[in-house]
């Protein structure tokens, strides 16, 4: 698989740009020392752009603000600092009035690599999920970050946006419609297994099914970028007819996309199997993105060997269920 | 005959004493409700709504209207008697507080009550929404201020400073703070628990104008609120210093009135002498 290479923000930052130039824009930005990833957008509307410091809290208390006398407000950080240390404010804020603020999280996955534990966002997506009304996009190329921020930039309400670093990304080898908020894309059909991703997940999903192509078995691919709220119409209908169900996600497997689509697949007991690909009650750890997927058997060779072990009836990690701090 | 300015004097002072009736009112006929934290602040809020900022109540969305942010949440017995008082819903409703499922007049303020402009219960948000706010006019060439009333205590809270700078970074002169310096917080006194001082020079080095007033005292509110912001370019933090539990004498200063309430009892044994409304009327006195 080839194709087109570029990152996730600066597909964001043409999209940013785009709809910040329309005549009367109504686009306003806030950066926590995080300009940068507005890229052209601060020097071409300097007086749109705001920047209070290395202060999440007061980047969100500040949007709301904005967005309270009408603006569309843009706010991104690092997804940790942005999500978990202004949730407060997220929650308060932003959440409960439905304020048209998007929360733009960056590096998140593995894009941190070698910055370690503390920057690696892989519970973010559990932060933001537990809060009512907010839409969460985890885009799985910068073809779909841009559609996304299009997208999001025109709905009128809080959405949690998922971007990576800085560094360039394979883009996806198929095109499977424009982005629409709450749809999932239906990127390759197959009969044994239904692979639900989001994210970069995407890109190694649709590599891990092809190796599982050459073993005979084959898998649909469903690029579910919008996490919440999810396309449940489109999962039901898939997950009627392939009862074996695999989620993959850069993510903790608390809270995420695995949790989402459990929930309704237990709660519609469709007797489905289901297997959820992520990090199973860990932190992150430095390492090459690399290295990362591969340790977490998130990268294709990992995602197909699990979904080998869990069509052939192993791969329980009955462990992970187990597992209890020490001393309980 | 009086002045202008002593007519004024006197309508805020009626106000702010109606606040404390109306305040009592509610809280006692609920049975719950942060009464002394809304006693201290009588005289701030009576003074902004009356005699300092433009806003028009058959209008709570006029564009230009200057803002008032409550970011001690639980003070809002206060501000939901000065909205009532000013005509932004009838009177009547202020029966609702505490007492109704989904009420509009909860124990923290929310914006589905005419009149408010956020939502605030958590301490420590009001400054970094009044910013955006304050932003927001430069950015659409308003000319309306942003006045964001804080405890002392909740000064404790981190996110007030980081805002302070970043505040004080963008020259908001249209922006003020009003902290209402009772010296008390939910658990103590502030001195004992987190230690403030020296406030005023904590808030000057942050690069805010500051000022020190009675917060009892409506002519130096006045005089000070009247008279923002002092200097040009910087935003201005106004120390008010009052009494926790102001105008209910067994309330005054108590650590443990910072949620408490009258009985029915004791509401009815003061009724005279705070001359109080009947606690089955519609509405207080």
């Amino acid at each position: 698989m080839t194709a087109r290479h570029e990152s996730t923000r600066s597909a964001f930052i043409d999209a940013l740009l785009q709809a910040g130039s329309i005549p009367n824009s109504d686009i306003v930005v806030v950066a926590a020392d995080s300009h940068s990833r507005y890229g052209d957008f601060v020097k071409r509307f300097p007086e749109r752009s705001f920047n209070v410091g290395i202060a999440e809290q007061t980047m969100i208390g500040v949007a709301a603000g904005l967005a309270l006398i009408g603006k569309t407000v843009v706010t991104t950080a690092y997804a940790n600092f942005l999500t978990f240390r202004a949730l407060e404010q997220i929650r308060v804020d932003i959440a409960a009035e439905k304020l048209n603020v998007k929360l733009v999280g960056t590096d998140t996955g593995f894009a941190a690599a070698w910055s370690g534990y503390t920057h690696l966002a892989l519970e973010d997506m559990a932060a933001i999920r537990a809060l009512p009304h907010i839409v969460i996009v985890d885009p799985a190329d910068a073809r779909e970050a841009f559609e996304a921020t299009c997208a999001i930039l025109e709905y009128r309400g809080p959405v949690y946006l998922r971007l990576r670093g800085r560094q360039e990304e394979p883009s996806l080898p198929v095109y499977a419609g424009p982005f629409r908020i709450g749809e999932g894309k239906v990127l390759m059909e197959g009969r044994d297994v239904l692979l639900i991703a989001c994210g970069s997940a995407v890109y190694e999903s649709l590599k891990a099914a092809q190796l599982l192509k050459e073993t005979g078995r084959t898998a649909t691919v469903v690029d579910m970028a919008t996490v919440k709220p999810l396309d449940v119409s489109l999962l039901l209908e898939l997950a009627s007819s392939i009862p074996r169900v695999v989620t993959v996600e850069n993510h903790n497997i608390t809270g995420g996309l695995g949790t989402a689509v459990a929930e309704l697949l237990a709660e519609k007991a469709l007797g489905t199997r289901l297997l959820r690909l992520g990090l199973r009650n860990r932190f992150g750890t430095a390492g090459s993105e690399e290295m990362l997927k591969k340790e977490f058997r998130l990268d294709a060779e990992g995602i197909a060997t699990s979904v080998k072990e869990f069509l052939d009836g192993g791969n329980k990690d009955e462990n992970y269920y187990r597992r209890r701090p020490p001393g309980i | 005959m009086m002045k202008d300015s002593e007519l004024e004097v006197r309508k805020i002072q009626q106000a702010a004493a109606q606040i404390r009736k109306d305040s009592i009112w509610m809280s006692t006929r609920a049975g719950c409700g942060h009464l002394a934290p809304a006693l201290s602040i009588a005289e701030i809020v009576a003074a902004l709504y009356l005699g300092v900022m433009r806003h028009n109540p058959q209008q709570p969305n006029w564009p230009d209207r200057d803002r008032f942010i409550l970011s001690k949440g639980h003070g809002c017995l206060a501000l939901y008697s000065i909205l009532a008082q000013t005509g932004y819903f009838d009177r009547r409703r202020l029966r609702e507080f505490c007492s109704t499922y989904d009420t509009p007049l909860p124990g923290h303020p929310e914006r589905k009550l005419p009149g408010v402009e956020a939502n605030t219960g958590s301490l420590g948000h009001g400054i970094a929404l009044g910013m955006g706010m304050a932003l927001g006019a430069r950015l659409d060439g308003r000319k309306y201020r942003v006045f964001v009333l804080t405890g002392d205590g909740e000064l404790q809270e981190g996110s007030n400073w980081e805002a302070a700078m970043a505040v004080a970074r963008y020259g908001l002169d249209n922006l003020v703070v009003i902290v209402d310096r009772n010296q008390l917080q939910l658990g103590g006194f502030t001195e004992e628990i987190g230690r403030l001082e020296p406030l005023a020079a904590k808030w000057a080095a942050f690069g805010w104008s500051t000022k020190v007033v009675d917060g009892h005292d409506v002519v130096a509110l006045l005089a000070t609120l009247q008279g923002v912001p002092p200097e040009e370019g910087k935003p201005t933090a106004v120390i008010a210093h009052t009494v926790k539990g102001k105008g209910l004498p067994l309330a005054e200063n108590k650590v443990e009135w910072h949620y408490k309430v009258l009985t029915r009892e004791q509401y009815e044994a003061l009724k005279d002498e705070l001359q109080l409304g009947e606690l089955l009327d519609d509405c207080p006195a």
